[in-house]
């Protein structure tokens, strides 16, 4: 195994694997991905939400973490505490762009690997809607409304009455919700799959089931990637290895970066006749219905390190969250539950580009809750990063840059 | 040291639990079995444990061993606890477990686990074989024992080993017409062992052994022959059988076919593992049993305090699980201090010297029966092998034709094993695929998730 390759991307995630795809359209680069499927790899976790303007705004995935307003009136009333002035979580506005340009691309993303490539990810037009409880879940809401007024046209409420008729199902007790009409989904192990069979089409050679073990590296210029499986040269290497992105950031270059697991537990229904026509998020938890009538309910944030076992009062709350919105579901069975590691960064903002003294080396890491959805903006920057073009966004934001991370507070996960 | 207050929990009461949960009650220590089923005894003894069945049928090692198992049951109740309809779904925290009675979740802590869940039966897909009427060999033993109903009016067996004219035997002596019995290997494999046992006179069979009184009743046994499809339209009618190769692997020329309305299918089993795997006990590959908890000297698992015997750790058969069951019991009941380590070693040595029996008897089967590859030929393109999730064979082959190498990406790409039964069924087959391209040392494991089987939202309310 001593080919010489253009490009390696280490990791097969939903980001390497994007990577290779976009890499490989021109079918002029020799692009090989090495990819391990270490227990809890988050892209085959994940729920699959493209919820752009959702996750960007702390719900979704963040609900969960960045409390809605209900949730810490409740938690103050029984600690007999004072609220805390807490505002809904907002990223920043270039990861509005970065987000919402992945999100629009996934449309034609859908149609090219289909009609090139024969393979279907399942994309489906949902919508995400913010399922309210009461008077505080509303005044959430209008929190979010206004800190997003250049998106007004995507956001659409919906009354107690208008929300029975779009969504029958959902508990009476509901006063209406907010509905993000540019969120969907996808099925997220078809969509990593399509990327990689359209890669490997496209000539990209896949080292599946095959482990890095180190660097190899001549002076500051990364020249190839040793497996377990043999040595594999290479001008360039693309470090796409989610939550374990660090290791191989430091067999490279010799610095960490500070990419660390984020553990996630999902509660999955047996399969159900159709209940939802849009993906829902309260302020307990997120539920989509997918593809082939499964019914998923996310997620927990926890900061456990690698461990992936789950738990059964944190499966309870998830499950409990959703039987309170979807009454119906108590009549219902409980297939599986898993659990992943989201790559998580201290600003919740992925690492992406070169580093600085180091050739021959690019970032691909640190996707925390979106990393499904931002796949395809990131394959995007990154092909254009190699072959040296203009990138399509500013990529200054997504450098790493040790000064990026220096004032943030230690992250804080159940 | 106070040991009064541990908790030794056993899961699962075959003869490997009852056999550990009697030998520590020998030494004074008290334990808890939990079993899904209904009645204690495991998959083999369950039906006899009632006393006021008559299995006439039934042969008289069998009578022998179910009494063996009962009396340690019986002499030692006191120290016993028995909580029946009762599943482990999985983990709790460290050291504890999840129970399922299907109305509510509860949870139990131990200080030293024996799991002992057993085995499942060997999934081989042919086409026709999720017609009704095509059972396993499981499933036709209890409607044997069960001496109610017949499984079918005229039946034919395929399958391999000896339980193949043991039921044969049963079936007959049951009223029901055997078209024939069909064993994959051939004669010549066969070991002197093996001939030995197929030869031994049985009380039950009037003192034939089970090999003259099938032909005395001209029952035909065919070495070197197997399974080729079944057809019907509702349910079985017709099935064709061909002679095997070395490979197992079918002559389409001599084929041919014979009418019946069932047939039972019996080609081996597969470790049931799903517990062992959900408290991420390290595992490894074996081929006989697809994958077993890796074990020391003891029946120690990777775990400290969690102790594995019987069928999960691989197949030996009821002899063997009780012996192993006993080992598991022995090295607990030195760790609380109720033997000293002369007491432990001298008793272990014993059961250990039984193990060794056990295995050498069963060594000549094993090998005689040994599952050959060629049987992957047998599906069509359309064969389902998942049937929770109705992959057809072709899905698995265009996934293979990518250059799928692990269990996990096979599973992603075609859903094969993410259904209700979590991969019971179609793993095995799968294994076979990696096995037979390769890759079986690197394909990794279908991993269990909790829960175990399926529980309803209602019982995650608090
Ligand atoms: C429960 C949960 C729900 C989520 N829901 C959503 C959602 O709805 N929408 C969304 O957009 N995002 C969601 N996410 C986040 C999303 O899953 C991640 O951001 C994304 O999958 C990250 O992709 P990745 O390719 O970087 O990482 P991964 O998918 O983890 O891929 C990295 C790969 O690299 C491999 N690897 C690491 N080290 C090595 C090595 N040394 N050698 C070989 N291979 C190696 C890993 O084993 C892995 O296969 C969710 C995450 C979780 C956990
Ligand atoms: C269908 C079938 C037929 C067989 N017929 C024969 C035969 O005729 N002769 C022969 O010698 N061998 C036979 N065997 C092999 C036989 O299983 C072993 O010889 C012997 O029973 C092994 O004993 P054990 O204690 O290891 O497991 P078992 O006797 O299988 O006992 C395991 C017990 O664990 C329980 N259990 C499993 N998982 C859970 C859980 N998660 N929660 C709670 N309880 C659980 C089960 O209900 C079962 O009672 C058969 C096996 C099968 C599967």
């Amino acid at each position: 195994m001593n080919k010489n390759y253009d490009v390696v991307i280490t990791g097969g995630g939903a980001v390497g694997a994007a990577c290779a795809y976009f890499l490989s359209r021109e079918k002029d680069l020799k692009v090989a991905l090495v990819d391990f499927k270490k227990p809890g790899n988050a892209s085959r976790a994940s729920a699959g939400g493209l919820w752009a303007i959702g996750e960007s705004v702390g719900l979704g995935c963040g609900v969960i973490f960045f409390k809605t307003l209900s949730k810490q009136m409740n938690e103050a009333k029984e600690n007999g505490g004072e609220l805390p002035p807490l505002r809904p979580h907002q990223l920043p506005d270039f990861f509005f762009d970065f987000a919402l340009t992945s999100n629009n691309m996934f449309p034609s993303l859908h149609e090219e690997l289909r009609e090139k490539h024969n393979i279907d990810f399942k994309f489906e037009e949902t919508g995400l809607k913010f399922v309210m409880y009461d008077e505080h879940d509303r005044a959430y809401a209008d929190q979010i409304a206004s800190g997003i007024p250049h998106l007004s046209d995507q956001v659409k409420w919906l009354n107690a009455d208008e929300l029975r008729e779009e969504e029958p199902y959902v508990t009476p007790e509901a006063i209406g919700a907010m509905n993000f009409t540019c969120d969907h989904q996808v099925s997220p192990f078809l969509l990593i799959d399509s990327y990689t069979e359209a890669a490997r089409q496209n000539g990209v050679d896949l080292y599946l089931n095959t482990m890095v073990t180190g660097v190899e590296t001549q002076g500051n210029r990364v020249v190839g990637v040793r497996t377990d499986k043999g040595t594999i040269s290479c001008n360039t290497m693309i470090n796409a290895g989610g939550a374990w992105a660090s290791q191989l950031c430091e067999w490279a270059t010799g610095h960490t970066i500070p990419v660390y697991p984020v553990k996630g537990q999902i509660v999955l229904s047996e399969k159900l006749p159709k209940i939802m026509r849009g993906c829902i998020s309260t302020s307990d938890c997120y539920i989509a219905q997918k593809d082939n009538g499964e019914v998923l309910i996310g997620s927990t944030t926890e900061e456990k390190g690698y461990d992936t076992t789950n738990t059964l009062p944190e499966l309870k709350g998830l499950a409990q969250g959703a039987s309170k919105c979807l009454p119906i579901l108590k009549e219902m069975n409980i297939k599986r539950t898993w659990a992943g590691l989201r790559p998580g960064t201290r600003d919740e903002i992925p690492i992406l580009g070169p580093m600085d003294g180091i050739e021959g080396y690019i970032n691909a890491c640190g996707h925390f809750r979106t990393g499904i959805l931002c796949s395809a903006i990131t394959g995007t920057l990154i092909n254009e990063i190699v072959r040296g073009k203009e990138t399509t966004l500013d990529l200054k934001p997504f450098l790493y840059d040790p000064k990026r991370f220096e004032d943030l507070e230690p992250p804080f996960y159940g | 040291m106070s040991t009064k207050n541990q908790q030794v929990i056993i899961v699962g009461g075959g003869a490997a639990g009852i056999s550990a949960a009697a030998q520590l009650a020998e030494f004074g220590i008290s334990s808890k079995i939990i079993d899904e089923a209904t009645k204690l005894g495991g998959v083999v003894y369950r039906g006899p444990l009632r006393h006021t069945e008559e299995l006439p049928h039934l042969d008289e090692f069998y009578q022998k061993s179910q009494k063996s198992l009962q009396d340690k049951y019986h002499n030692n109740k006191d120290k016993i606890d028995v909580q029946l309809e009762t599943s482990v779904i999985g983990p709790d925290g460290a050291n504890g477990l999840i129970l399922s009675d299907q109305k509510s979740l509860s949870s139990l802590n131990y200080d030293y686990l024996i799991l002992s869940t057993g085995c499942h039966e060997r999934s081989v897909p042919f086409p026709g074989w999720t017609l009704p009427g095509v059972m396993m060999m499981g499933g036709v033993q209890l409607q044997i024992k069960s001496g109610l109903v017949r499984p079918g009016e005229k039946m034919a067996l395929c399958g391999t080993g000896p339980l193949l004219p043991l039921i044969a035997c049963q079936l007959h002596k049951a009223g029901v017409e055997v078209e024939g019995v069909y064993e994959a290997s051939s004669f010549t494999r066969l070991a002197k062992e093996a001939v030995a046992l197929l030869n031994k006179p049985m009380l039950t069979l009037n003192g034939l052994s089970m090999m003259s009184y099938l032909k005395r009743n001209n029952v035909p046994f065919h070495y070197g022959w197997g399974i080729v499809k079944a057809e019907g339209k509702e349910a079985v009618e017709e099935i064709t059988v061909a002679p095997y190769d070395k490979e197992w692997k079918a002559d389409l020329s001599k084929a041919r076919t014979a009418k019946l309305d069932s047939i039972g299918i019996g080609y081996g089993f597969v470790a049931r593992t799903q517990i062992t795997q959900l408290l991420n006990l390290e595992h490894e590959y074996s081929y006989q049993s697809s994958y077993v908890p890796r074990l020391s000297g003891n029946q120690r698992s990777s775990k400290d305090n969690v102790y594995v015997a019987g069928d999960t750790s691989g197949i030996l058969g009821s002899d063997g699980a009780a012996f192993e069951g006993q080992i598991a019991a022995l090295d607990i009941a030195l760790r609380m201090g109720a033997i000293d380590a002369a007491t432990h070693a001298s008793r272990t040595n014993k059961a250990r010297k039984g193990l060794q029996r056990v295995r050498n008897f069963r060594f000549g089967f094993d090998r005689f029966s040994e599952r050959q590859l060629g049987m992957l030929d047998l599906p069509d393109d359309d064969t389902v092998i998942c049937r929770c999730e109705n992959v057809k064979k072709s899905q698995i082959d265009a996934a293979f034709e990518r250059g799928v190498k692990d269990i996990t990406s096979l599973k992603m790409a075609t859903r094969a094993g993410l259904g209700d039964c979590q991969g019971k069924i179609c793993s095995a087959y799968c294994y076979d695929r990696f096995k037979q391209a390769g890759h079986a040392e690197r394909m990794g494991q279908l991993r269990a998730r909790f829960p175990v089987e399926p529980i309803s939202f209602a019982m995650m309310e608090d």
